[in-house]
């Protein structure tokens, strides 16, 4: 009886953050198109989130790019497929791993931080000081951080992505001696507006769900140092898996509106 | 104005207070003294409409706060003003945003007149030349100065609410600050202040509550609070002679 009780309780506790997560994230959303707007939160963040991330999603970026594209050349040339390279990368890198990756480092580093900000502000008792001065937390804190990142994990994805396939290019052109020619004309192939709308949605979608993961994280913290390494944790695990669900359920309606065979 | 009627309160698993009932006049200086969870920053917190009780009822000025709306209560929340435990400053704004916040937040006063009435308010607690540093270049006694300054500077609250006002500084900053708490509270203002430091009640407050595991053991004058037989009230009070004896010596 005493554990059907505990499991009850558990089983209310997730309820209740779902219901005060979903509400988080839908007053986030109604935020943006009420007064006040909090122009210079919103700056602040896009300035931290998206110039503050770029030179680590350029750097990553660039990397996947090499490393796909050499194991594309070393196995499409045993096909005598070597050809193709630019084609697959750029597939590869616009419809799914550009957003995917770009959505990680902006969870892993603009999630994280959002997280723990929020869970000091918390701490720091300067949320309940918002509110006792009759502001709205969710306005000034969470709608401004969820704009920016759907502004700025998209465009961090656009610089990635390009940067991507200049880094298979390098690849392709310098070590598997393949012509820069037939790379970028194999890549213009991809770029059809099937493809860069499946791959420009996705960062959209993968922007506001890791504000509002990490938005809800941190201000459910409680229990002090060790509460907030918890929250930050679960921030950036949340977003990761929620990441890849996304992907996948994203993906897969994509295709079926674009009209994709599968 | 404040009235708690068999208030009680948890957090998870854990009761705080159980069924505590006391009133409080708009005017009155009282502190709140206890040890540590035993629920006394969660009375500020039940005052403000920042918690909710698990029963009972908390009247301000007659009106019933239990099961208020968060906007519903932004209009009784404006009745106070409160400052909590090491000031709450906002880390992203310097001294002067944090002082000007609400004034940005609420009035339409340009640019020039906010920077007069901050440097107002800040020359009152000595902290003008401060304007321009951010909460991290300030001491604790600093800390506590500008957020008692931010805390009045759009409204005029009925009553202040001090969380632990005291606590971290030394006696000297303590004093600071006590004595700045009787000055705002000049003009028939109340306050209410939550500490653990006997001493430093003693210099501000006319009434004291003493807490203990979520009930009231106390509720009455310093005549009473010194000659109160409870055990935890005596350990207090035995610190309050030693400071006494050390200020006499000093």
């Amino acid at each position: 009886m005493k554990e059907n009780g505990a499991v009850d309780t558990k089983i209310r506790e997730l309820v209740n953050d779902l219901q005060d997560f979903y509400l988080l994230s839908l007053r986030a959303l109604l935020g943006l198109g009420r007064k006040p707007f909090y122009l210079r939160d919103v700056i602040d963040q896009m300035d931290y989130a998206g110039a503050g991330s770029l030179v680590i999603v350029l750097f990553v970026s660039l990397f996947i790019g090499m490393a796909l594209s050499l194991q594309l050349s070393a196995e499409l040339s045993i096909l005598g497929l070597k050809m193709y390279t630019g084609r697959i990368v750029g597939l590869s890198i616009i419809r799914e791993i550009g957003p995917v990756l770009t959505g990680m480092v902006f969870a892993g580093r603009v999630g994280s931080g959002i997280a723990s900000e929020l869970g000091s502000m918390i701490l720091g008792h300067q949320v309940d000081t918002l509110r006792v001065f009759g502001v709205d937390p969710i306005k000034k804190l969470v709608t401004p951080r969820v704009l920016s990142a759907i502004v700025m994990v998209p465009a961090l994805t656009i610089i990635g992505d390009a940067i991507s396939l200049f880094g298979g290019y390098f690849i392709a052109v310098f070590v598997s001696h393949q012509s820069a020619t037939v790379y970028w004309s194999s890549v213009r192939e991809v770029f059809t507006l099937e493809n860069v709308l499946s791959g420009f949605i996705k960062p959209f979608i993968f922007g506001y769900i890791i504000a509002c993961i990490s938005c809800y994280m941190g201000l459910s913290t409680r229990g002090g140092a060790i509460g907030l390494r918890r929250t930050t944790t679960k921030a950036v695990v949340m977003s990761f898996i929620m990441i890849i669900i996304a992907d996948f359920v994203l993906t897969r309606l994509l295709l079926y509106v674009l009209g994709f065979s599968v | 104005m404040i009235v708690f009627d068999k208030v009680s309160f948890s957090y998870g698993k854990r009761q705080v207070l159980r069924d505590i009932s006391f009133s409080i006049d708009a005017r009155e200086r009282m502190a709140i003294l206890g040890g540590s969870g035993d629920g006394k920053t969660t009375i500020l917190k039940l005052i403000l409409g920042l918690l909710r009780p698990d029963s009972g009822k908390i009247l301000i000025d007659g009106e019933d706060i239990t099961d208020k709306s968060e906007s519903a209560l932004r209009k009784i929340r404006t009745k106070f003003s409160i400052v909590f435990q090491e000031g709450a400053l906002f880390d992203s704004l310097n001294v002067k945003e944090n002082v000007a916040f609400c004034l940005r937040e609420y009035s339409r006063m340009s640019e020039e007149e906010i920077d007069q009435k901050v440097r107002e308010l800040l020359r009152m607690v000595g902290l003008e030349e401060a304007m321009g540093l951010t909460p991290e270049e300030l001491s604790g006694g600093m800390h506590r100065r500008v957020a008692i300054m931010r805390s009045l500077a759009a409204f005029d609250p009925k009553m202040l609410l001090y969380d632990e006002p005291t606590t971290g500084l030394d006696p000297v900053n303590a004093d600071v600050i006590c004595r700045l708490i009787l000055d705002l509270a000049r003009d028939e203002k109340g306050f209410i202040i939550v500490t653990h430091k006997v001493f430093d009640a003693m210099k501000v407050a006319q009434r004291f509550m003493f807490l203990r595991g979520g009930s009231i053991v106390l509720d009455g004058n310093k005549d009473q609070l010194i000659h109160s037989s409870v055990p935890e009230i005596q350990t207090y009070i035995r610190e309050l002679n030693l400071n006494e004896v050390h200020t006499a010596r000093s």
